[in-house]
């Protein structure tokens, strides 16, 4: 079978966050009951005009820098016309020849080589209803109507389905940490489309352009692609030709599916909307966006990578942002931040997860987080006794001191104490100590358990092993 | 009963400051009137309960001195949306729609205590310069029922021509409120655009429409228009303009004013009768000391074309939403979406209505957005320079309203483009977003009145109607059809 080469595109729709809506003042919220957060403008009622949300080009602003596109000074927006009943007014206001930002680009990093992806522009634009489909009606709730989004374009420069999922994990993060979007691809606030064609060799023209639409998850990006492109080569493979259409995936039969053949010439009819004059953005605007921005998901991650913390571990706590907030408090201490992510990614995330927590809800100050590193650095407390603690950390405001009064976690570092268990432990276990003097180490690691296991895990290990070590070394064999 | 109605407005606030009359007596007038003159046509729905109980109301506050308004009733066109009174814009489409809130100039007219009376005939949609193609049937020439008012506000004209309110609201598209008030004798001011919110006013063509006031003389013109003014944030594209009281220059001097005729708007296309009537005024003007130049201005033969490409562009994408989805008319049983579409709308819309929707997703269809739409606003963009040019050098532009005065109700509507010629000395203001004024001048020999039309440079409202006081009061023409002033 010949090697094609894939050439795709994709297209992601983002809500913005805003207080509210793009045009009108309605509230911009999600999973509110239907039709409550609406009013006669995004309604489409006759005689209404639209307003422009001020939040909204500032967060358009704010996402064409951090995605280093260009910014265009004057714009406008325009009437894109078509008949649908999830859309208000027959026409969605967007923008088509004044993208607010153009040119720029996501870099990504593929197989260790990093790889621009160009982004040939994003505009904002509004959001339709949502549709749901009953048996034979269909029903509509106009929440979504008028929330603002921006639409992220590429240019044809993403070659795999590997590609495209980097790519949108890689717009994700951004978008997330720039408080530009909450990015739920499950909730709709981030929805992906991908265009793809397939052709020999790089001298030919560009293939037919298949659209996959609504790919409800970032696996199915790359998986969705992989299958398409699989089914296209078959068809090209068998000289087959198949005109431009619109598929979409489906989850059960792990394949994309037709919806639609492309009409030619799809005509939205588009024209400069009369109802909203021309937007002027200027440096200073920009400037004071620029000041909002927090720090950016890859600025967090080289601290943290400077801070000692693994590329993997790293990522990991870049996936939750309440993590990452947390971490970030520490950011001017000397704490040592393995110890902290390792806490963070480790007993804590368990127990959050357990109890379907936020980190935000806990209890867990910074002072407490400094304290208990500090416990565990001079291992006054080993990591058995935080995952002990855990849930009165997290769930009391006692401090770790007096968590390990109350709770009786006694970390031994007592020598005497020590002594007289090892003893006993040795009193015990003649064979043993026999084995471990005819050189079986196992015998060594036998008896330090019996030791954990006689302090009911209290005993510090480290000294307790060095104590062990050196009574064994003073034993001759029975 | 005594009769009030065709009193000044100054006249009606002291009787109501004296309280020898009540609101309630004008609203009991004006129904009465509208009863009596009902053969006119020139409401599509009353208000009647809610008028007189917000009448009674008025007597439990306190009268305001200051507000000539006060207490007056109104009437307001049938595309201004007004809550809880039926909005049809003449239209099928909109014929059983009940509005849950009210247009900006509608909050501003309860504000200042006008009583609306009812909502007045119209073309549908305000596309069409007869309206005859209104849904409720044409309304009737007050000076000859055998005639049209004009339109595309002619039942706001016709009630203020009968006398049977004193206000009334229009809007004007593309001469909207100037023609029919030239056909009926009255005065209409289409103000600058961004002077009064859109919000609330069905939209026809967003960059060009904008609402305005219809009187029977120029003073109270000015009071209406103060009470409408002013930025609205609901209104992306209303002006930031102070509030000013435009009756402030009425009665100073327009000695050295400067006077630009163009001589397009006194050539062939301009019945002879309404050319001399013209010249009067200019003369009138002359001897009070303004200059008059007759000048060439380029691209004012081009503005019905641009009107129609712009206007009908615009028009096809506003009336997208009466889909019969979420209000108004909508086809029964819809065997699909796509047929609730095609049978609300094949149902609902007029003839004009669905041709000028037609032409104009053709315009915008395609290459031919650049080949006409795009084409159309960079010309507009050249005469409204041409014509703010001329008003650097002059104060006004004057000239006819209308080429002919009002037609017969049988006239042919199989001319298409026929109507939209009636508009050709109107539509400039329009595509250039300045201030048009009507005033009557005359009559022909069949009585018809006659419009002289001042057009001012942007937000010159308060000169313009020192100009328009000045003739009015110098020609003195008795404008009641009835003869009764």
């Amino acid at each position: 079978m010949t090697n094609y080469i894939k050439t795709i595109g994709i297209e992601v729709h983002v809500e913005l966050k805003t207080k509210t809506k793009i045009f009108s003042p309605a509230k911009n919220g999600y999973g509110s009951g239907a039709n409550t957060l609406t009013n006669v403008v995004d309604l489409g009622y006759p005689g209404t005009l639209p307003t422009l949300n001020e939040e909204v080009v500032n967060q358009a602003i704010k996402a064409a820098i951090v995605l280093n596109c260009k910014i265009r000074k004057e714009m406008h927006f325009d009437r894109k016309n078509y008949f649908y009943p999830d859309n208000p007014k027959n026409y969605q206001i967007t923008q088509s020849r004044t993208p607010i930002g153009y040119d720029g680009y996501v870099e990504i990093e593929v197989e260790g080589e990093k790889k621009k992806i160009e982004i040939e522009e994003m505009h904002i634009e509004e959001d339709t209803c949502k549709s749901a489909h009953r048996k034979d009606v269909t029903l509509l709730d106009f929440n979504r109507a008028g929330v603002p989004l921006i639409e992220i374009v590429t240019k044809p420069c993403i070659s795999s389905g590997e590609e495209a999922k980097l790519y949108i994990e890689k717009l994700r993060e951004i978008l997330f940490y720039a408080d530009i979007s909450d990015c739920k691809i499950e909730e709709g606030s981030m929805r992906c489309d991908a265009n793809i064609s397939l052709r020999k060799n790089e001298s030919d023209p560009l293939g037919t352009k298949v659209e996959i639409k609504n790919i409800g998850s970032i696996s199915n990006v790359k998986l969705s692609l992989e299958k398409e492109s699989i089914r296209q080569e078959k068809l090209l493979e068998n000289n087959e030709t198949f005109p431009a259409q619109t598929r979409r995936f489906d989850d059960k039969l792990n394949d994309t599916v037709l919806m639609r053949i492309k009409e030619t010439g799809n005509d939205y009819r588009y024209f400069p909307e009369p109802d909203i004059p021309y937007l002027y953005i200027t440096d200073e605007m920009i400037e004071n966006v620029k000041n909002t921005i927090p720090l950016t998901a890859d600025e967090r991650r080289k601290e943290y990578m400077t801070r000692g913390i693994s590329k993997i571990n790293s990522d990991k706590i870049l996936l939750n942002r309440s993590l990452s907030d947390y971490l970030n408090q520490f950011l001017k201490t000397d704490i040592d931040f393995v110890i902290v992510s390792n806490l963070l990614l480790g007993d804590i995330s368990f127990y959050l997860n357990k109890h379907f927590l936020k980190l935000e809800e806990t209890k867990l100050t910074k002072e407490k987080m400094i304290k208990l590193v500090e416990k565990l650095s001079d291992k006054t407390l080993t990591n058995k006794n935080v995952k002990d603690m855990i849930e009165y950390l997290l769930e009391t405001d006692k401090t770790v001191e007096d968590i390990i009064k109350e709770k009786n976690i006694v970390n031994i570092t007592d020598d005497s104490y020590l002594e007289n268990i090892i003893s006993e432990v040795l009193e015990n276990n003649k064979e043993s100590i026999n084995d471990y003097l005819s050189g079986h180490d196992r015998a060594l690691k036998y008896l330090m358990g019996q030791v954990m296991k006689l302090s009911k895990g209290s005993a510090n290990p480290t000294l307790a092993s060095q104590m062990l070590k050196e009574k064994l070394e003073n034993l001759t064999i029975d | 009963m005594s009769r009030y109605l065709e009193k000044s407005v100054l006249e009606l606030h002291e009787l109501l400051k004296k309280k020898e009359i009540s609101p309630k007596d004008l609203v009991e007038e004006a129904f009465t009137r509208i009863e009596e003159n009902k053969e006119y046509n020139a409401y599509i729905t009353l208000n009647k309960e809610k008028a007189l109980e917000e009448a009674k109301e008025l007597e439990h506050i306190p009268f305001e001195e200051d507000n000539l308004l006060f207490g007056l009733p109104i009437a307001v066109k049938d595309n201004i949306i007004t809550k809880d009174l039926r909005t049809t814009c003449a239209s099928h489409i909109l014929d059983n729609f009940m509005p849950i809130y009210d247009a900006t100039v509608v909050e501003k007219l309860k504000a200042s205590h006008m009583i609306i009376i009812g909502k007045t005939n119209m073309d549908e949609f305000a596309m069409g310069s007869s309206s005859r193609t209104s849904y409720f049937g044409a309304p009737k020439n007050a000076w000859n029922k055998e005639k049209i008012t004009g339109g595309s506000s002619g039942g706001s004209a016709a009630t203020v021509s009968l006398r049977d309110v004193p206000f009334a609201l229009g809007s004007d598209t593309g001469g909207s409120i100037r023609q029919p008030a030239s056909y009926t004798g009255i005065v209409g001011m289409k103000p600058t655009y961004g002077r009064v919110s859109r919000y609330g006013l069905v939209a026809f063509a967003s960059s060009l429409d904008q609402i305005g006031p219809m009187t029977k003389n120029v003073y109270e013109n000015a009071l209406l228009l103060n009470a409408i003014v002013g930025r609205d944030d609901k209104d992306l594209t209303s002006s930031h303009k102070e509030q000013e009281d435009f009756t402030r220059l009425i009665g100073a001097s327009i000695e050295g004013m400067k006077v630009a005729v163009p001589n397009y708007f006194m050539s062939d296309i301009v019945n002879e009768e309404i050319k001399e009537k013209i010249k009067e005024s200019l003369e009138i003007l002359k001897s009070a000391g303004v200059t008059i130049d007759f000048v060439d201005i380029p691209y004012l033969e081009n503005a019905v074309t641009l009107y129609q490409i712009i206007a009908m562009g615009e028009a096809s994408s506003n009336l997208a939403r009466f889909d019969g989805v979420r209000y108004g008319h909508a086809k029964e049983n819809p065997e699909s979406i796509d047929n609730l579409y095609y049978g609300t709308r094949e149902e609902g819309f007029g003839e004009e209505v669905k041709r000028r929707i037609m032409v104009g997703s053709y315009l915008l269809s395609g290459e031919n957005a650049k080949e006409y739409y795009n084409k159309a606003l960079s010309i507009r963009d050249d005469m409204r320079k041409a014509l703010l040019d001329t008003l650097k050098e002059y104060d006004f532009i004057l000239g006819p309203t209308t080429t002919t005065t009002a037609y017969n109700l049988t006239d042919p509507m199989d001319d298409p483009s026929k109507s939209f010629m009636d508009d050709v000395l109107v539509i400039p203001v329009n595509m250039a977003g300045l201030p048009g004024l009507n005033i009557p001048v005359g009559f022909d020999k069949e009585k018809m009145p006659i419009g002289l039309h001042i057009i001012g440079a942007p937000f010159e409202e308060a000169k313009m109607y020192s100009l328009a006081s000045y003739l009015e009061e110098k020609l003195n023409l008795n404008l009641n059809p009835k003869g009764e002033e």
